[in-house]
């Protein structure tokens, strides 16, 4: 079985962004948590955009970037 | 809106030459009140009202094109009323511009060192949210306030935020294609393979922008005046958009022609592909 690369989605609203791989363990999203798997009506932490409104994006981090948005 | 490529009298290096139009009056309309959530002891008044025009992403991003290369917001907006605004709300990522036309602008912003600017006619500023920050917009006086804001997405992702501002001087840069943002000398730096220029002029010339490379997308605003490109008349506020070519010649037609140019790398737009597909899959 080949695994899909994880993902990084990024709110269309703020620029808050979702990562596959660190997940939201605050919000009760564990690390992995694919996006298909976020609840529909789960909505942008910071500014309220629905699920609907983020995009997938293929944008790599700055140095200490994952520690940064662990912590956002 | 599309223009066949086979119309374009374009100078095209590479096969495949693409363009749309927009005309001032298809952008997204909307009216943002300054109450509510949006009022505090720094923004808001009962009687403020901001009008936005958006080139991309409009409708609650339901509609209208979804983006030019790694812009996402292209917003002509009017703060109209003292006291109106958008009060302090968080952000990531995106590489904010606002350039003002007229009025006078309050930028508060809280990421990295913070910043607390006022920007006139002719300055113009670019926010990096990066890692993360607060910032509010206002305008304070009672006369109107217009500027045209960017959001644009970064090249990586949690980058230290900054914030930098300059000021275009129409009287001493004129007749000319004048780097704003990106890598020329002077230009403020863009976390991002995009440059946004100004061309300040007068009817009956011709000037030529030249983009890095074919596969760099060249959009072009008309803030005032009006300018003719590839037999295309465009006219105050209409804007069109050129990628797959090495050149766009800009034969300008009005007194006081004004024009903001925007050259980004037309990469990692699937998102907008999608959408162009289903949009040619409507109109078949």
């Amino acid at each position: 079985m080949t695994e899909e690369p994880l993902k990084r989605w990024l709110c269309l609203g703020c620029g808050f962004s979702y990562d596959e791989a660190l997940g939201l363990p605050e919000h009760g999203l564990a690390a992995g948590t694919r996006w298909k798997d976020v609840p529909e009506d789960w909505v942008c932490p910071d500014c309220g955009t629905p699920k609907y409104l983020f995009e997938m994006v293929e944008i790599g981090y700055a140095a200490g970037g994952p520690d940064l948005a662990r912590a956002a | 809106m599309t223009t066949p490529a086979a119309a374009l009298a374009v100078s095209a290096a590479s096969s495949k030459v693409n363009s749309f139009v927009l005309r001032a009056g298809e952008r997204g309309h909307d009216i943002i009140r300054s109450d509510g959530s949006r009022a505090s002891y720094v923004a808001g008044h009962p009687d403020g009202f901001i009008t936005r025009e958006s080139s991309f992403n409009f409708h609650d991003y339901q509609s209208g094109r979804p983006g030019f290369g790694p812009v996402r917001v292209f917003g002509d907006e009017t703060f109209h009323g003292a006291g109106c605004g958008y009060n302090m709300h968080p952000h990531h990522n995106f590489v904010i511009c606002a350039f003002v036309l007229e009025g006078e602008l309050t930028h508060i912003n809280t990421a990295g060192a913070g910043m607390v600017d006022q920007l006139r006619q002719g300055d113009y500023y670019v926010f990096s949210a990066g890692s993360g920050g607060k910032h509010s917009e206002l305008s304070i006086s009672q006369e109107d306030m217009n500027a045209i804001y960017l959001w644009i997405l970064p090249g990586q992702l949690y980058l230290p935020p900054s914030y930098h501002r300059a000021h275009f001087d129409f009287r001493k840069r004129r007749d000319r294609i004048e780097q704003l943002v990106g890598d020329a000398d002077g230009a403020l730096p863009m976390p991002q393979d995009l440059r946004v220029s100004r061309l300040v002029t007068d009817g009956g010339k011709k000037f030529t922008y030249t983009p890095r490379t074919t596969s760099h997308g060249t959009y072009i605003f008309v803030i005032s005046g009006a300018v003719k490109i590839n037999d295309t008349l465009l006219e105050r506020r209409d804007s069109m958009a050129v990628w797959g070519v090495d050149k766009v010649d800009l034969f300008t037609e009005a007194y006081a022609t004004d024009l903001l140019i925007v050259e980004a790398a037309m990469i990692d737009d699937a998102h907008i592909k999608e959408w162009e597909k289903e949009q040619g899959a409507h109109h078949r």
